[in-house]
Formats: structure tokens, sequence, C-alpha cells
């Protein structure tokens, strides 16, 4: 079976000279929910960006289900973003819209601009909305604006949009850094779920390294732009740690 | 210091040098001695570049010179061209000064003279007693001057709309012919910036007759123009992360647009546009000096006359009318933010 993704020798500098990657390479299968650490600015969110090609790499090349994707353009680069969902740090929602219109804009990918632009969803893609939302536990906020909802709330609308996409691989840059313990490990378990009951495969950055122990069925590890470890989340001993982080690190418990 | 640098600065210095020798030597000698200047000839010519080459020298030879400083964008190092530096700023203020006095023929006797004071007093008691029998016709002309405001923001807003996307540096990042795009409408936009609201009145009086409707053509203008700088500013200004996040949908670059940059900007939008209604209104009454129609063209008419009571009546609309517009755009921009 070819892996889902396959990342060779991949490196990036961005145009201020910032090498952000250096020389990655590592594969992910279906189903595995893979979580990158280390520290910030040692490229992770990168990592994550050549994957969707957000970011086009400078060399190297991004393999999904075994097509080249490195250099995608034009409408061949959205049908690639659109079969890949994505949350973020800062949930990047349209605060002063619907929740439900926020759900349906990860339907944008494979609509075309004017129904997109009047509004004109179609029924299936408003009950798939809906359902999506209910996954996700906020179903009854449909209606009300986004910015209106907590911090915990707007990130599981923004994993519901991810999930309007129906992608073959959840990105999450973050998903909890800027969320309260309790919430993060609500969101965190959400994420869980759509890894384990829908066979999603999902790539996550996380700080805390006891929610990578309670989540991560596999873990690597960036520090420079360089791929430093790779393993179970039980092989990350504090040796490791003191490799990933540095020397005067301390494990900060999230629990 | 780079060779761009020092260039500027010569050129800089060259101007700065011919600017205090011609100012002394025909406007502020002529007006204290009474004589007048003699006739610009090779002699004044040949003098400038001297004084000009004079600062280059000094500023060579000191590092002292207003050129330099305003190349590099700071004062020299050594502490004998921070002096020199400082001197020529002073000197060339002092002389701006005393010429500025000169060329506006600023006369204080003028101003305190019995003639002229006999003047004021005749034009304030005719403004202080209006003539409210014009009321109707007065009204009449405000109602025109702020509805050419309104209809030029009206028109304005959907053109400034449309031009202000590929005026935006982050939108028009992607190539270098979308970069051109950027730059080259940017440069327009800023051209048609500058010139003035009345000089496009005087355009469009010629081309489709002095009235209301040259008056809004003028203001759309200008209204296009500055609408389409600041939207675009509003655009540069978004937050990146919903840019990424539609992107990542697999969304286009229409829908980007559409659903991660409009939404952040339209309440910025609606409350530069109600400002720019509220400057509107003051300008068509300028405009109207000039043929744009309105309580400005009624103005012009009456202090044609001389008729200072009519004309008394007229400012007293126009001021409250504005005051009335600044105080209620303000408070619904305020409400706005």
């Amino acid at each position: 079976m070819t892996p889902l993704i396959e990342i060779d020798r991949l490196s990036h500098t961005y145009a201020n000279g910032v090498q952000a990657l250096r020389d990655v390479s590592f594969s992910v299968n279906t189903g595995e929910f893979l979580v990158v650490i280390g520290l910030s600015g040692s490229g992770k969110s990168t990592l994550l960006r050549t994957i969707n090609r957000l970011i086009e790499p400078t060399h190297g090349s991004v393999r999904f289900d075994g097509r080249d994707v490195t250099h995608l353009t034009g409408e061949a680069l959205r049908k690639h973003r659109a079969q890949i969902g994505m949350i973020f740090q800062h949930f990047n929602l349209i605060d002063r819209h619907r929740v439900l219109n926020n759900v349906l804009y990860g339907a944008l990918g494979r609509t075309s601009t004017m129904p997109s632009i009047l509004g004109r969803y179609t029924a299936e893609q408003r009950a798939r909305a809906y359902r999506n939302l209910d996954v996700v536990g906020i179903a009854d906020k449909a209606e009300s604006r986004a910015d209106a909802l907590s911090g915990g709330q707007q990130q599981r609308v923004a994993i519901a949009r991810a999930l309007m996409q129906d992608p073959r691989l959840l990105l999450a840059d973050e998903p909890v850094a800027s969320l309260d313990p309790a919430t993060s490990h609500s969101v965190m378990q959400y994420l869980e779920r759509i890894n384990k009951d829908l066979g999603m495969t999902v790539i996550c950055n996380l700080h805390f390294l006891s929610l990578v122990r309670q989540y991560a069925t596999r873990v690597i590890a960036l520090k420079g732009g360089q791929l430093v470890f790779t393993g179970t989340p039980e092989e990350i001993t504090d040796e490791w740690f003191q490799t990933i982080y540095g020397e005067d690190a301390r494990e900060v418990e999230i629990r | 210091m780079k060779l761009r640098q020092t260039l500027l600065a010569s050129i800089l210095d060259l101007c700065l040098g011919a600017f205090l020798l011609s100012s002394v030597w025909r406007v502020v000698l002529p007006a204290l001695t009474d004589l007048p200047a003699p006739p610009f000839g090779l002699v004044d010519v040949a003098a400038m570049v001297l004084a000009g080459s004079a600062l280059i020298v000094i500023g060579r030879a000191t590092g002292g010179s207003l050129g330099r400083a305003f190349a590099r964008g700071a004062l020299p190092d050594r502490a004998i061209g921070r002096r020199v530096t400082l001197h020529l700023g002073w000197l060339t203020f002092v002389v701006a000064v005393l010429t500025g006095w000169i060329v506006t023929e600023i006369s204080p006797i003028e101003f305190f003279s019995g003639n002229g004071l006999s003047g004021a007093g005749r034009i304030f008691t005719a403004l202080a007693t209006p003539n409210f029998d014009i009321i109707g016709l007065a009204l009449e002309a405000m109602v025109v001057t702020v509805f050419t405001a309104f209809m030029a923001t009206i028109v304005a807003v959907p053109i400034a709309f449309f031009l202000s996307f590929p005026a935006a540096r982050n939108v028009m990042s992607g190539s270098a012919t979308e970069r051109s795009i950027y730059t080259a409408l940017r440069a327009l936009l800023n051209i048609t910036r500058s010139m003035e609201p009345i000089i496009w009145a005087i355009i469009f009086s010629v081309w489709v007759g002095i009235g209301p409707f040259a008056g809004m053509l003028a203001l759309v203008v200008h209204t296009v123009a500055s609408l389409a700088k600041l939207y675009s500013e509003q655009i540069e200004d978004v937050d990146e992360g919903p840019i990424e996040a539609i992107s990542a949908t697999g969304a286009n670059r229409l829908q980007v647009l559409w659903f991660a940059v409009v939404p952040q900007c339209l309440i910025p939008f609606l409350s530069y546009t109600i400002y720019r209604w509220d400057i509107n209104v003051r300008m068509a009454t300028i405009i109207g000096f000039v043929g744009g129609g309105g309580i400005g063209t009624l103005l012009t008419q009456y202090q044609g006359l001389s008729k200072f009571h009519e004309v008394g009546t007229l400012v007293i609309i126009i001021t409250l009318v504005v005051w009335l517009l600044d105080v209620a755009s303000a408070r619904v921009r305020e409400a706005l933010k």
C-alpha cells in the first residue's frame, strides 16, 4: 500500500532568507494520528502548509496518494487543497458571518464562483453542514454569529468547516495553543474521534507533550527545520526531550 | 555615504544655496533698501550655482549640510558637522520666514488702517444682519449642494470598491504583471487625488456646462481616487488568518476575496464612505464658486453684486448644515467602531 503522504528531502527557504525546513523526509499512512512537535520557529507550521500547498517548497517533493503535488498550480492546486481540511491556532473563522455559513465555506472548493457568492448552496450541502456541526456537538449554534462563540466552540466550528470538505486528511496547526486546558482536551477528543471513528488521517502540530502522549499514534520532531526524531509517543524519553527542546527545557503538564 | 545618497545630497545643497542667495539678493535686500531688484540674468544664475557649490564644499569639509542630513535621514556623526547643520537649518528657516513675509505682502498697516477697519465694520454688520427674504432660494441651493455631494458619493463608491482590490499590495503580490498593475494604479490614483476637485470642476463645467452636474462629476473623480486609496489600505490591513483558511478549502481567488477579505472590510469601508460624504458637502460648496452649482454658485453671485446681507444668510446656512453633518457623521462612525 502506498502511504497517503510521502515527503522527500523537503526544504523551504522564505523570500526573506529564513530557512524553515532542511531536508525533511517522512511518510504518513492512512489512518495515522501523526503529531509534529518542536519549538516555535522549528518549521512545524511551514511543514503543514507545504502539504496542502499554501506554501510551495523550494526543494524536495510532496506526494499525496502517490501523486506529486509539489508544484501544482491553478485548478489542479485548488482541487488538491479541497481534499485536505485544515484548522488553525486562531480558528480563522469569518467573524461577522453565521456559524452555518462558516461551515458551508468548507464547500467553496467544490462550488463555482457565482452560486457561492450569491449564497446558493444546495439542500444537500446545507444538510451536510448541519450534520458536521452535529459531529462537533454545536448544531444549536448554527444561527449564531461566529464571533459570539467561545474559543473552544470556534475551533469546533473550524473542524466542522474542514469536515465539510470531505477531506482525506486533516491538518491541525497548533489547534489548542490559544485554548485553556479543559477546552484543549475537548477539542483534541473531537480530533481523536474523527481519526478513530471516521478513519481520517490527522497531522497535528502540538506544544504540550502530555497531549502528545495521550492522542498521537506516532510522533515526529523538528529542530531548526530538521527532522530529529521519529517514533511512538512512548519513545520520547527525557533525553530526547532535552534534544528536541534544549537543555534548559522543563516539561509542563496539561491535564 | 552611498553614491546615490551623495548625489541626492549635492542636488539638494545646490538648490538650497540657490534659494538662500536668490532670496536674500532678489527679495529681502530690495525690500529693505526699497530698490527694485535688477532684471534676472546670467550673473544671478552664476551666483546661485556658486552659492550652492559653496554649501556642497562646506558639506564635504565638515560633514555639515542639510542635503546630507536629509539624504541619510540622520544628523552627521561629527560634532562640528552637527553644529554646521544646525546653523544652516536656522539660517534657512529665518530666510524662509523673511522671504515669505515679503512675497505674501503681509501688511499690518493695512490691517489696522482706518479705511481697512471701516470696510471690516461694513461687511461684519451686513453679515450679522442677514436678509432672510432669500431663505427659500438659499435652502433650495443648499439642498442641491447636499445632493450633489450625496450623488457623487453614491456613484463613486462602487467604482472605488472595484478599484481598491487591484490597488492593494497583498491582493496583487502574485506575479510581476500584477505588481506592475498595482504600481500603475496606485500612481494614477495618487495623481488624480493631487488634482483638487476645484480643478476638476473647472474642467467639467466646460465639458457638461456650469451646474450641479459638473460639480458632481468633479467630486466623483476625487472621491473615487481618495476612497480607493483608503479602501485599499484597509484591504492591506486585513488579518491573514481567514485568507489562509478560505484558501485551504480550495477556494478560487474571487471566493477568497469575497469570503475572507470583504467581510473584514465592510464596516471600515462604510465608515470611510460616510466621512467622505461629509467632506463632499464642504467641497461641493467650494466647487459652486467655479461653476459647480448649488449654494456656492449662489454665494459668488451675491458676493459679485456686493449684496452682503444675502451673503450673510448663505454663510449661516452653510455653517449650520456643515456643522450638523459633521456631528452626525462623527456619531455614526463612532457607533460603527
